[in-house]
């Protein structure tokens, strides 16, 4: 009798893990196929309205500490970065006021050349936006992802493309009513349609990692590009952002004369290590 | 010492632990997700099971495990449920590990929890790319183990005070150790 007793006792710990498993694969498998998007996605949007205030509040309560004590740590070399921003916003200044000219001169030789069209193609900078703060930087060391403190309250949807700085950062990928989660563009999962060289070329560019150089794909071998080069959102037809986003500069390229397709890579525009302030376009891809 | 296997939690134990999560979970998304060292973040959340594990035995840190790992999930951009069947099976690993050892000295639960989160993470990454996603193994593993590890082995007897404050171990009983020499 007590040895029965203790053989079930000694067999109790191995169902429970067993059951526990099943449950986790169960969960996992609906998250994939989709079946139970909805009650997860709800599950996950309360639990990031309720948290969110208090991450709010310890954020407010940590944050003046850490950036008193990286301020006193880094004095001198904030001073250098605060005069080479300065020169730096002096310079895109200057570039503004002379975009501004060139696209009234596009304008009116669109009007003489009859190419009512062309208006009809999106500016990115005519998008509305909606400015937002990085409030959590890749909440998990596997996927690169922030957090936003903009949400559906102000009109943020899923889908919605994300610009800070010099270019493009990511995409909203889910948004509850006072902050989003944003896939930027070096997580592995993110593909970005983008347009290269004069004439234009089209590629895809994928992420490969935190960090890691992005990977473009679908170049012909012996295509003529250059270290630097700027590829931009290609915008076609139902791409997944606005066309002419700059995304990335080219750091390196080569083939070899069995290759398929030129092994190129690049560099995000945007300095996504140090990102504080973003802009999110109220524009959605074409259904 | 060994101790017996630990009953359904209480109310207060429920409660105690849920606010234990709470904290931790407000700690490590505001303040240790900003800790950058070549991309990767110390992880405070993993040494819940493990410590549960070793406070309670595995059975305890099988469930306490999924249940922690479900609450992370609900904030993580990765696959819902991942953390828990990881959760689940470190708590369990944990437990059986350490069940038979004397607990007497202080760096065991520092070694024990370390190696759980080294088990923890790359079993996060192995058993993401098996279940479906496989951009998991191309994250940079390297680095997050080399600040995870070193994070852990700090965060290690505090997690087991807080775990043990949350969840107190059964009192050891005659009965959990028929072996023992003055049965």
């Amino acid at each position: 009798m007590a040895r029965t007793r203790r053989a079930r006792r000694s067999r109790r710990p191995r169902l429970t893990i067993g059951l526990l498993i099943l449950a986790s694969i169960t969960v996992i498998t609906l998250d994939y196929r989709g079946d139970a998007h909805g009650a997860i996605g709800s599950l996950k949007r309360v639990a990031h309205d309720v948290f969110s205030p208090v991450q709010s509040a310890v954020d407010a309560a940590v944050r003046p500490i850490g950036s008193f004590l990286a301020g006193a740590v880094h004095a001198g070399a904030l001073e250098q970065q605060n005069a080479k921003l300065r020169a730096e916003l002096g310079v895109e200044q200057r570039r503004l006021l002379a975009r501004g000219a060139d696209a009234a001169t596009l304008r009116s030789l669109q009007a003489l050349e009859h190419l009512s069209w062309a208006a009809a193609v999106t500016q990115v900078d005519a998008i509305p936006k909606v400015a937002a703060q990085v409030v959590a930087l890749n909440p998990s060391d596997f996927a690169a992802t922030v957090q936003l403190d903009v949400g559906r309250a102000e009109g943020v949807d899923v889908g919605m493309p994300v610009v800070g700085g010099a270019g493009l950062v990511g995409q909203v990928i889910d948004v509850w009513s006072s902050g989003c989660t944003v896939r930027i563009v070096t997580d592995a999962r993110s593909a970005v349609g983008v347009r290269y060289g004069n004439p234009a070329g089209y590629a895809l560019m994928q992420g490969s990692g935190i960090g890691d150089p992005l990977a473009v794909q679908y170049i012909q071998p012996g295509t003529a590009l250059g270290v630097g080069e700027v590829l931009t959102t290609s915008g076609l037809q139902n791409a997944l952002f606005p066309p002419g986003i700059p995304v990335a500069r080219i750091t390196s390229f080569s083939s070899t004369p069995s290759s398929t397709q030129e092994a190129v890579s690049a560099q995000p525009v945007v300095d996504l290590a140090a990102l504080q302030y973003v802009d999110v376009l109220q524009w959605e891809p074409a259904p | 010492m060994r101790h017996p296997p630990p009953g359904p939690m209480g109310v207060a134990e429920v409660a105690r632990y849920s606010l234990l999560v709470f904290s931790a979970l407000a700690l490590q998304h505001s303040l240790l997700d900003f800790v950058r060292i070549s991309g990767a973040h110390p992880d405070v959340m993993l040494l819940f099971p493990a410590a549960a594990g070793y406070v309670g035995g595995p059975e305890r840190g099988a469930t306490v495990g999924f249940c922690t790992g479900l609450a992370v999930d609900l904030l993580l951009p990765t696959t819902f449920g991942l953390s828990a069947l990881v959760g689940c099976l470190v708590g369990f690993g944990t437990g059986a590990a350490t069940a038979g050892l004397v607990r007497s000295s202080w760096w065991l639960p520092v070694v024990s929890f370390t190696a759980a989160t080294v088990t923890g993470l790359v079993g996060y990454a192995v058993l993401g790319a098996v279940l479906g996603d496989p951009a998991m193994l191309r994250a940079d593993l390297a680095s997050a183990l080399v600040v995870a590890t070193p994070a852990a082995a700090v965060l290690a007897l505090p997690v087991r005070v807080a775990v043990a404050w949350a969840v107190p171990p059964a009192p050891p009983s005659a009965t959990a150790n028929p072996g023992g020499a003055f049965r």
